[in-house]
């Protein structure tokens, strides 16, 4: 008990030591009632709806066309992997397995090591390989670049946009989408994984 | 400050405030999800719904169709994508998958039928022009079945008449097509109202019929009296009548042609049925010749080469065409110890006219009151052969050859007695032609063919072949270039797509750390109105509650 933490209130500065929070239960300042600190199965539940949103949203964009061309009566339709199939076939093969990597199996990849840690933890239990994914993840999560390729995008659309009749697809909005939801979900942080899993362990 | 004071003060401290909050207050979260999931939800069934029946439509080739761009249109309007295409297991043909929109389910019927529009130069001039800058496209021409079907063959050409085209087809037999094809036009009074759709052998082989479509609203002008004939190319005719070039317009020089036209009188006759059938004459003269009448049979012998007469040639009397040859036969006169050649011939007395008819009454109103009207036919010429009726084999067309039996009577001849009412053909007898009259007609001849202006005819056709030249330069010139550099364009916008992400030092990719701060930034804020709608969410219908008063809170201040 000698060093027990602290904890300032966000909102008014009142200084709490920390107390150990049984199931659901959320820590709040006395003062003015804001919130200071929960129990994190919570931020389980937060990080698992996010996780699976993100992973219905991911299979929209890449199943529907990201952007429809029309020049002259001629229309054509960009999906995802439409636009890698094409860079690869006009020769910088080099590009097109970077962009397949960074906004597809990066992503692919940060979203299914989610959903393989989150929900057995949810459970108070501890996955298998819960290290190896973990490592995984925080490397996967730099080389996610789904808002790279968002902003590419849009460049393209507004640039296009004057040559073409350039109509956004439902796939550029779920990139738009998606692009909210992974940044959200590389904001958690991943070492209180590894606290909750420790805890687990006990 | 020692650690003791940092313990002690520590223990003074307060311990935050512990509460646990309604279980549904966890549940929020779980929105996302089930929005996302809601909304892909309604992605699928929209699709689902939207989906019309896929076909498959057989080609020869695949040229200008596009798996994804090619698009199926009706009237214009888009209803089906090819999805694919492959190349049926013994490469005759190609199939072409089409999945079709929901509101053209209606034309997946059995008499439906499909083409690939592309530019095309046939029959009815150059078509599809359009396609040269919008690619190639199925033309559907919807059927009237309610009975549906998925595969189809495609035909090669686009039909010659749609199904919602209004008008009425007809039947035409001929003993054979001439120079007409599917495609050729029908004219009315030199209008084209109409054009060939089809033709078939017939199954004894002697004819032909010949399907031709005649558009509303001109298809009520043909009627029972209507006449149809072969306006094709340049009619040249060399007959006792001289020689007479008759077409239609150019196009039917080109192109070859049919012409229809009520025969000559005040009854405009009763407006045909659909698929009526109809003799299609070999020419203007003699679809609108009067009718024939009754018909009478001669002979005559001929000692002499009878060369260029063929069955089929025109018998003449004074000018007018009263008959053709029936037959040309070989005999032997034993008396004269000489061959002869016998001509039947089958001549129409009623094509005399006037003249004729009034000989006619003469001989039943005096001798036989009650006679049988071929016989009376037959007295009339009995009659004028011994007045001096002879026939003459003379020279019709010098060119090639032909010939014509013509009947002259001649003051010199000798009466001549013959049978007045036989079984038998009637007897005519015969003389040579004087070289005069051959002489005459030569020179006839070839003033007229004089006057045929294939001058102009050849004018007129380089002219139409130079402006076709032109315009394929014109697209060749014009449109070609016009096309490559939008390319070269969109190529570019791409390329510089391409380097403003690709380069490190790229603007795009030193803004990126700043946007992504943004977004970092935005999603911290975000969760913190998670968080505090999680803890209020009567908020989102009350407003944001007002700070309480930190002095009510906290006793120890
Ligand atoms: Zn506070």
């Amino acid at each position: 008990m000698a060093t027990q933490p602290l904890c300032v209130c966000e909102h008014c500065d009142a200084v709490y030591r920390r107390r150990a929070l049984a199931r659901r239960e959320i820590a709040r300042c006395l003062r003015c009632g804001a919130e200071l600190y929960r129990d994190q199965r919570y931020d389980l539940n937060a990080m698992l709806a996010l996780t699976l949103a993100a992973l219905i949203v991911f299979v929209i964009a890449n199943v529907y066309p990201i952007v429809r061309i029309e020049v002259q009566g001629v229309a054509s339709e960009a999906t995802l992997w439409g636009a890698i199939m094409a860079t690869w076939n006009s020769g910088v093969g080099v590009v097109a397995a970077l962009a397949a990597a960074t906004v597809f199996f990066f992503p692919l990849g940060q979203i299914a090591l989610f959903l393989h840690v989150l929900p057995a933890l949810r459970r108070g239990r501890v996955p298998v390989h819960f290290s190896d994914a973990m490592h995984a993840l925080r490397l996967v999560q730099p080389w996610s670049m789904v808002e790279v390729f968002l902003l590419g995008a849009l460049v393209s659309v507004v640039k296009l946009a004057g040559l073409a009749e350039v109509i956004p697809g439902i796939g550029l909005w779920a990139f738009g989408i998606l692009t909210l939801l992974l940044t959200t979900l590389t904001g958690f942080d991943l070492r209180r994984l590894w606290e909750i899993a420790d805890g687990a362990r006990r | 400050m020692t650690e003791q004071d940092d313990i002690s003060r520590d223990a003074e401290l307060p311990e935050p405030e512990l509460a646990t909050p309604g279980r549904w207050s966890v549940s929020l979260v779980w929105l996302v999800p089930l929005v996302a999931a809601l909304v892909g939800l309604v992605l699928v069934v929209r699709a689902y719904l939207q989906a019309g029946p896929s076909i498959t439509i057989t080609f020869d080739t695949a040229e200008g169709i596009e798996p994804g761009k090619t698009e199926v249109k009706y009237k214009d309007v888009v209803v089906g994508k090819v999805s694919s295409a492959e190349l049926e297991a013994n490469h005759e043909f190609v199939i072409v998958h089409v999945d079709l929109s929901k509101e053209a389910a209606s034309l997946a019927v059995e008499d439906s039928r499909f083409w690939v529009v592309r530019p095309r130069v046939d029959m009815g001039g150059v078509s599809g022009l359009g396609t040269l800058l919008s690619g190639a496209y199925i033309g559907v021409d919807v059927g009237q079945s309610d009975k549906a079907r998925t595969e189809f063959e495609g035909l090669e050409v686009p039909p010659a008449v749609t199904n919602d085209q209004q008008g009425k087809r007809f039947q035409l037999r001929s003993s054979d097509l001439g120079s007409l094809d599917i495609g050729s036009p029908v004219y009315y009074r030199r209008i084209p109202v109409g054009r060939v759709v089809g033709f078939d052998l017939n199954p004894d082989g002697r004819n032909v019929t010949i399907q031709v479509f005649v558009d509303h609203p001109y298809d009520r002008f043909v009627t029972n009296r209507s006449r149809f004939w072969n306006a094709s190319g340049v009619d040249v005719s060399v007959s006792t009548g001289g020689v007479r070039v008759n077409t239609q317009s150019l196009a039917t020089v080109l192109v070859g042609g049919v012409a229809f036209q009520s025969l000559p009188g005040d009854d405009p006759g009763e407006m045909a049925d659909m698929d009526a059938a109809f003799p299609l004459f070999s020419d203007q003269n003699s679809a609108l010749a009067p009718p024939d009448g009754d018909q009478l049979k001669l002979r005559m012998r001929f000692f002499q080469s009878v060369r260029g007469l063929a069955v089929g040639a025109p018998v003449d009397f004074q000018g007018i065409e009263i008959g053709t040859v029936s037959g040309i036969e070989l005999e032997y006169d034993r008396d004269k110890k000489q061959f002869a050649a016998l001509i039947d011939a089958t001549v129409y007395p009623q094509r005399l006219g006037r003249a004729y008819r009034g000989l006619r009454d003469g001989v039943v109103d005096h001798d036989h009151g009650d006679e049988q009207p071929i016989n009376a036919d037959r007295q009339v010429f009995t009659d004028m052969v011994n007045q001096g009726l002879r026939a003459q084999m003379r020279t019709g067309n010098l060119i090639s050859g032909q010939l014509y039996i013509a009947l002259a009577f001649e003051a010199k001849a000798k009466p001549m007695m013959v049978a007045a009412d036989d079984g038998q053909p009637l007897e005519v007898p015969t003389s040579l032609a004087s070289f005069d009259q051959i002489q005459q007609q030569v020179a006839d001849i070839v003033d007229r063919l004089d006057e045929i202006p294939f001058r102009d005819i050849g004018r007129d056709l380089s002219d139409t072949v130079r402006s076709a030249r032109d315009l394929l330069r014109q697209i060749d010139g014009e449109v070609t270039p016009e096309l490559r550099r939008l390319l070269e364009d969109v190529r570019a916008t791409v390329n510089a797509a391409n380097q403003s992400l690709a380069q490190p030092d790229a603007p795009l990719q030193q803004n990126l750390t700043e946007t992504l701060d943004e977004l970092d930034r935005a999603a911290r804020s975000m969760r913190s109105l998670t968080d505090y709608l999680q803890r209020h969410p009567e908020s989102l219908i009350r407003g944001k509650a007002n700070d309480p008063d930190p002095t009510d809170n906290f006793p120890n201040e």
